[in-house]
């Protein structure tokens, strides 16, 4: 220890010196108050062993002045005293002095209190370092909740969560939330949804739903089935995180377009699909495991489909507010939260919900991440396809010029069915259209032709399914399975898709060329005008024809080529 | 919550009882641990005959010990799951991985 030593008296001051660089302590001396004052600040010591009754500054005034300036860290303080001095004594120990040792010195005394005071002085050392340190890793700790807090807010962009027809609600039960919620549109205007829970709540589970976001987002918007999305998705998360960590996950899909409800369900609570009045008229029970589990090979991917027939909600929701714990333990329920439904209309059951949730827990926190989406759908039913293309004085100048105009740019694909089985033609081909400047604002309707037109020449061109296996109730997944198997075995043939920039009167065109090797189908009747729309060859060469300002087959029916003037429909 | 052992022949029972969290991990690890390291013990049981409640934690445990069952080349069964266990393991759809019986 470094000691300083006080004393007025010079025998003394060398005696009790000497004594203490005999224990092995180094000495600092000082003659009164003022000067013990001077050298501690100089010499910061670790005790002060100091006389009471000195010249210029007494004792207890610069014991006073000592402890004020050492603040937190504690500097003890014993008073040497003599005989008469009890009074002054009791009152220095009451402002802070540490102890005494009586005049004359007994030495074996002062060594067991220096003893003594060491002890202590390592303790409180080693107290003042571990909370240091917990104070630095609390610190540390702070900031790194404070970056991830932003790269959630900046991933989970609550701008893109605003849809018109979305509804949401998301409590962490810490500062930060492993339950996420992300929603996208295709380019064909499909609303796909995305409710994932990690395990346990805080940072270790708001990473593990991280990496869902970018295929998430980036694939939507390319117009990427959930399958491909559910696949991607599970090779991150299998990527980044370690074995014995999953993420619950549900993917929905609603196109309003053919009034179809896509859901994926991999460990996440029921979703419920209600009527206007909030009955239960369809659910999804969880059938597959979290993201994460099983290799990406192994993984069913299969998502279940439902047509409604009437407007309505999907709900979904994490098991947080399933199972959020009154005080006397209740869990909240899911017949609860089906009940609330019911009983209130569609706008007020947000509010009504948390209302209940906070009525339910009565003030105790929840325990696990609640969040919960709605998604209203159908309530612009398509009951009518949008008339066809105006065909204004402009367009009938511009496409009386077809054939004259300028090409500015040419883009051509052929695949064959081995290519056709596995790559996703449109969504790849779109990452090219929306590199155009001309078209980067129209790429939902170019994605709705393309997507047509592309369907239309591998199903009725090379697949040669019937549409009539689509009708009645499960006329879709039959449709859709006989395609699924029809696909796997295709052997041969082949889809040539051109893209043609023109330029055309000063106006932007777009070119489409489909051509398949199939047997084509009877064209010319469907190129009449004015075809009576019943005996039309499908609903979306219909929805193509309304939105461009030419559609034509030629040869034997097995090619397409529209006309598309940018902004022509204005949505 | 502390885990209990009882070896039954080959076969190594972990009991496990009350609720089955992240606060279990430690003494579960450990318990499993032994019965991995037993190269007498051919299976590996974990009963929920006294579990109350599990959570998503412990399904994650659940996994890793599945995990380090398999390249000790022994076989695991979760046993005597009551109806809330049940529940929460077929939300999972944990029936898919696991033997449950």
């Amino acid at each position: 220890m470094k000691i300083l030593v006080v004393d007025d008296t010079e025998a003394v001051l060398l005696l009790i010196s000497r004594f203490i660089e005999a224990l092995g302590h180094k000495v600092v001396q000082a003659r009164d108050g003022k000067e013990a004052l001077e050298l501690w600040r100089q010499h910061q010591p670790d005790l002060v062993l100091m006389d009471m009754m000195m010249p210029v500054m007494s004792g207890p005034e610069a014991a006073v002045a000592i402890k004020a300036e050492a603040g937190e860290s504690w500097v003890p303080i014993v008073f040497v005293t003599g005989v008469g001095e009890e009074n002054r004594l009791a009152d220095a120990i009451e402002r802070g002095a540490d102890d005494y040792i009586s005049k004359p010195v007994n030495f074996r005394v002062l060594e067991a209190k220096l003893k003594a005071f060491h002890r202590t002085l390592e303790l409180n050392r080693k107290v003042r370092e571990q909370s240091a340190r917990l104070a630095s890793y609390y610190d540390a700790a702070e900031e790194e909740k404070r970056v991830v807090r932003h790269l959630m807010d900046q991933m989970v962009n609550a701008e893109r969560l605003y849809d018109p027809l979305l509804d949401y609600w998301l409590s962490p039960a810490e500062s930060l939330s492993g339950d996420l919620i992300a929603a996208a549109r295709t380019p064909g205007q499909v609303l796909y949804v995305l409710l994932a829970d990690g395990i346990g709540h805080g940072l270790t589970a708001a990473l593990n739903v991280l990496p869902l976001t970018q295929p998430f987002y980036s694939m939507a918007e390319k117009g990427y089935s959930l399958s491909d999305i559910l696949v991607e998705m599970n090779n991150k998360v299998r990527q980044v995180l370690p074995v014995g960590r999953f993420v619950a996950t549900v993917l929905i899909a609603i196109d309003e377009v053919t009034g179809c409800i896509e859901v994926w369900n991999g460990g996440m609570p029921t979703v419920h699909m209600l009527d206007r009045a909030g009955k239960v008229v369809h659910q999804w029970k969880s059938s597959h495991l979290p993201l994460g589990i099983v290799p990406t090979q192994d993984m069913e991917t299969t998502t279940s489909r439902f047509f409604y027939s009437a407007p309505g909600t999907v709900l979904a929701c994490s098991d947080g507010l399933t199972e959020a714990r009154a005080p006397d333990g209740e869990a909240f329920s899911e017949q609860r939260l089906l009940q609330l439904l019911l009983q209130h209309p569609e706008g007020d059951r947000l509010v009504a919900l948390q209302a209940a949730l906070n009525a339910h827990l009565n003030g105790s926190p929840h325990h696990d991440d609640i969040s919960m989406v709605m998604m209203r759908f159908g309530e612009r039913m398509r009951e009518d396809l949008p008339p066809a293309a105006l065909q204004t004085a402009e367009t009938q100048a511009t496409m009386a010029l077809v054939g004259s105009g300028e090409s500015m740019w040419h883009y051509s694909l052929t695949l064959g069915a081995e290519e056709l089985r596995y790559i996703n033609t449109v969504p790849f081909m779109m990452s090219f259209v929306n590199e155009i400047k001309a078209l980067r604002q129209f790429q939902s309707e170019v994605f709705l032709i393309l997507s047509e037109l592309f369907v239309n020449a591998l199903d009725h061109g090379l697949l040669n399914m019937d549409s009539r296996l689509k009708r009645g109730e499960q006329g879709m997944d039959r449709y859709l399975l006989e395609r699924g198997s029809r696909l796997a075995a295709l052997t041969q043939g082949h889809i040539g898709i051109d893209l043609n920039g023109l330029r055309i009167n000063g106006r932007d065109v777009l070119r489409i060329r489909i051509k398949d090797s199939g047997p084509g189908f009877d064209w010319p009747r469907f190129n009449l005008p004015n075809d009576d729309p019943a005996r039309m060859h499908g609903r979306g060469l219909m929805l193509v024809r309304s939105m461009c300002a030419s559609i034509q087959f030629t040869g034997s029916g097995n090619e397409v080529i529209v006309h598309y003037l940018p902004g022509l429909t204005a949505g | 919550m502390t885990p209990t052992v009882q070896i039954e022949g080959d076969a190594g029972r972990v009991i496990l009882s009350g609720q089955f969290d992240f606060s279990a991990h430690r003494e579960f690890r450990q318990v499993c641990e032994s019965l991995i390291a037993n190269t007498e013990i051919k299976e590996v049981l974990v009963d929920f005959q006294n579990v109350n409640y599990l959570d998503s934690s412990a399904l994650g445990m659940l996994l890793l010990l599945k995990e380090k069952i398999g390249a000790a080349s022994k076989t695991m069964a979760l046993v005597n799951c009551r109806d809330t266990v049940k529940q929460v393991l077929e939300i999972a759809c944990f029936g898919k991985i696991f033997t449950i019986r």
